[in-house]
């Protein structure tokens, strides 16, 4: 797994939530949850014909998919934040897959800090650190992917696992991974993951 | 239980808890509160966001039997009434600017009990909550129609001009009078500023004048509904159409199972401005048709076209196989408003099959690996400066603006920090453009520890910067700190050579680095000295000032280094 640039904890919107099919309406993005910021508090760049694209399939659809058809603002998009995921980070990676000349297979990771406007509490921090991974191939399966979770955990030592299907705007089928564990003795997430929507 | 909770696990419903009214109240009040409350067992049940239809116990428990095959989906009717029979609803050019669009429908000769009287308010307040952000994308207004007559009329007037006694209220009020009574309500308050400074407030009344609702804040007490109402007028209202139908669909098919002819829907008539008319609901049934091979192959199974499309039947999906026998032709029915894409469909699939019957596989991709060379530097760092005798330290990226700029000596501005528009408290109110504070923090919270304290940290901070596409950027610096009875100036600038001989920069000025005395805000002057290498000022170290010690609340002397280590990639 090669090593994704994540050095940026400021991200738009636009990569945070909109390239990531995350509707402008979603609850994820109000003031509660999203650290969004004063200065500078808006984006001045975004990818000119990827944002018509991610427009189109956010209020019509396209690839395939109904799309939410809704209102789609760019001015929203232009929003700043404090990344909540280091999921943008791998959009941007894709991005730039995307456009290279001839597709090549890959296998991307990053470990790096996100924020999220919570309360301190025992279980929950403003900002903490997320493992990301990404693979992209053709005719990768939800199996492959199952088997790929299977040996990243049995490395960290973590060895019973079960997959319960979730829910991610980004991610259709998505599944939340759980293991058990033997001090609480009972079953307890410890990952997310999915198959980003065409 | 056991069996629910696996139950759950496997259709994607979390069971988060199993309680009890009174286990509930005991844990807030305490055991004597809770003596005589119901002892019947309660399960707490987390449903993702994007399933409205098992937001509700009647949605729920449909969504179960089909998967478990215990009955067929019903198939949801709309029955138009004769012309001239059905309700109408009449929307007026007003309303377009400030809640344009209306839905509504009927649900005829229902039965409620207290139960199912209990769950349609809560599905209400769940769809508020949730598809209709809090209504202000959409509210739903429920109305006993034995009490009013329609025509209906949805319009927009004036505060002063509309007048009605609100929900459970004994008077009436006018709609400012309503603005302020309801200011202080713990509910309701949150949704007044939707309408409240708009010239005209949306209202609906029948053809008697009679208010039924002035959406998104409270309906009217006269059509109030109660267990024994046997006719619903539903209204939806909002400024989002696609929404607005999704939960006029979800409110009928859920309840219309009580109709006196089940899942059967009265339909209204719907009258825009322009003239235009339109019959609500839509109850709208899709088909979408999928290869049965492209579900086989993203899941990474391979079921016969027949057993796939069984599969989907079970997911509320009703299928069958077409054609040669190699597609599958689907119903989506209106409950299922998020399935949008092929995906959808087979995610939906995997999840009739079990997730945990998939066998797992390793994609056969060849890559090679590679780590990028901030962090592997940073790693390797990392490790000799503790064998150097420090310890590393890992701080919060935010911090509050006096961290890093009044503590130190410093005006905000000159910082170029990145401020935060929401924080929660004082203490993140910008992202740190230094890791000295964070280390002093620490130490401060550390003073019982033996002295010296030698602290480090490799991290990210951040600036603002024009030049990037959003704003700002990230810098990977190195501080070290050192806290003693003595300020150790000489063992900072030791740390700081032998850094500097583990990146293989020589101590001179052409091709390596130097040492200049300065002045800086938060050192001790003539204790202070920037770093120069590769060609540009990577950092300062020296001893701190003692009004910074002061500042960051420690007592001892202290001396810090800091440089960028970008360059040295």
């Amino acid at each position: 797994f090669t090593e994704m640039p994540t050095d940026n904890f400021v991200e738009s919107s636009f990569w945070n939530f909109d390239a990531l099919f995350q509707p402008q309406q979603h609850p994820a993005r109000d003031q509660h949850d999203t650290f969004f910021l004063q200065d500078p508090a808006e984006a001045p760049e975004l990818p000119a014909g990827y944002t018509a694209k991610v427009k189109k399939v956010h209020s019509q659809g396209g690839y395939g998919s109904q799309g939410y058809k809704y209102e789609w603002r760019l001015e929203e998009a232009r929003k700043n934040l404090l990344r909540t995921h280091t999921t943008s980070a791998s959009a941007r990676a894709l991005h730039r897959l995307a456009r290279q000349e001839k597709f090549s297979p890959v296998k991307y990771f990053s470990i790096d800090r996100v924020f999220r406007n919570e309360s301190l509490d025992a279980t929950h921090l403003a900002e903490f650190h997320q493992v990301e991974g990404v693979v992209a191939d053709r005719g990768l399966t939800l199996g492959h992917l199952m088997g790929t979770l299977r040996q990243f955990f049995t490395k960290l030592g973590i060895t019973q696992l079960r997959f319960k299907p979730a829910y991610n705007p980004y991610t259709e089928p998505s599944m939340e991974v759980f293991s058990y564990h033997e001090g609480l003795k009972k079953w307890v997430e410890v990952g997310n993951s999915g198959i980003f929507r065409p | 239980d056991e069996e629910f909770n696996e139950l759950c696990f496997e259709f994607g419903l979390e069971l988060d808890e199993i309680t009890s009214e009174k286990d509930i109240i005991s844990k807030e009040k305490g055991e004597e509160k809770a003596k005589g409350a119901s002892d019947t067992i309660l399960y707490k049940i987390d449903v993702p966001a994007n399933r409205y239809d098992l937001l509700c116990l009647e949605g729920l428990v449909r969504g179960l039997q089909v998967f478990k095959e215990r009955i067929n989906l019903p198939r949801y009717e709309k029955i138009i009434p004769a012309l001239g029979e059905g309700q109408r609803l009449i929307i007026t050019e007003e309303t377009v600017r400030v809640r344009p669009h209306a839905v509504a429908a009927v649900l005829r000769n229902i039965t409620f009990t207290k139960e199912r009287y209990d769950s349609f308010i809560d599905l209400q307040e769940k769809l508020h909550q949730n598809i209709c952000r809090r209504r202000a994308l959409v509210a739903i207004g429920t109305h006993d129609l034995d009490t009013i007559s329609g025509p209906f009329t949805y319009t927009a007037k004036a505060p002063s001009s509309i007048k009605f006694k609100p929900l459970n209220q004994s008077q009436e009020y006018t709609a400012s009078q309503i603005m302020d009574l309801y200011r202080t309500d713990s509910h309701l308050r949150h949704y007044l500023h939707l309408i409240e400074n708009k010239p005209l407030y949306p209202v609906i009344y029948d053809s008697n004048g009679v208010v039924l609702s002035m959406p998104p804040i409270i309906n009217g007490d006269h059509t109030k509904i109660s267990v024994n109402t046997r006719n619903v007028f539903i209204e939806c209202t909002g400024t989002d159409i696609t929404k607005a139908k999704i939960v006029l669909d979800i409110i009928v098919t859920m309840f219309s199972e009580y109709c006196e002819k089940p899942f059967s829907v009265e339909t209204t008539e719907v009258v825009y401005p322009n003239g235009k008319t339109h019959i609500y609901p839509e109850l709208a049934y899709r088909k979408e048709k999928v290869k049965s091979e492209l579900i086989n192959k993203k899941i990474g199974i391979s079921e016969t076209p027949s057993s796939l499309a069984k599969l989907l039947t079970r997911m509320c999906l009703k299928s069958h196989v077409i054609g040669n026998g190699n597609n599958i032709e689907i119903e989506i029915p209106p409950t299922r408003a998020d399935i949008i894409h092929a995906c959808d469909i087979v995610e939906d699939a995997a999840i009739a099959y079990g997730y945990n019957n998939i066998q797992m596989t390793i994609p056969k991709t060849y890559t090679i690996a590679n780590q990028l060379p901030i962090n592997k530097l940073t790693e390797l760092l990392r490790l000799d400066l503790a064998a150097a005798g420090f310890t590393e330290a890992l701080t919060f990226a935010l911090c509050s603006q006096e961290d890093i700029a009044d503590k130190l000596g410093m005006d905000i501005s000159a910082t170029k920090a990145v401020r935060i528009a929401n924080p929660k408290t004082a203490e993140f109110q910008v992202a740190r453009t230094t890791l000295l504070p964070g280390l002093l923090k620490t130490i401060a919270a550390n003073r019982k520890m033996p002295l010296p304290l030698k602290l480090f940290e490799i991290s990210d901070i951040v600036v603002k910067d024009p030049n990037t596409d959003v704003g700002a950027r990230n810098y990977r610096h190195f501080c070290a700190v050192y806290y003693n009875k003595s300020p150790g100036f000489e063992i900072i600038h030791g740390l700081l050579d032998r850094v500097m001989q583990l990146l293989e920069v020589p101590p001179n000025e052409e091709n390596g680095y130097t040492i200049k005395a300065t002045e800086g805000s938060a050192f001790f002057p003539g204790r202070c000295a920037e770093i120069f290498a590769k060609g540009q000022s990577v950092g300062k170290l020296g001893v701190l000032h003692p009004d910074v010690i002061t500042k960051f609340e420690l007592t001892m002397p202290c001396s810090a280094l800091e440089i960028n280590i970008q360059p040295f990639v």
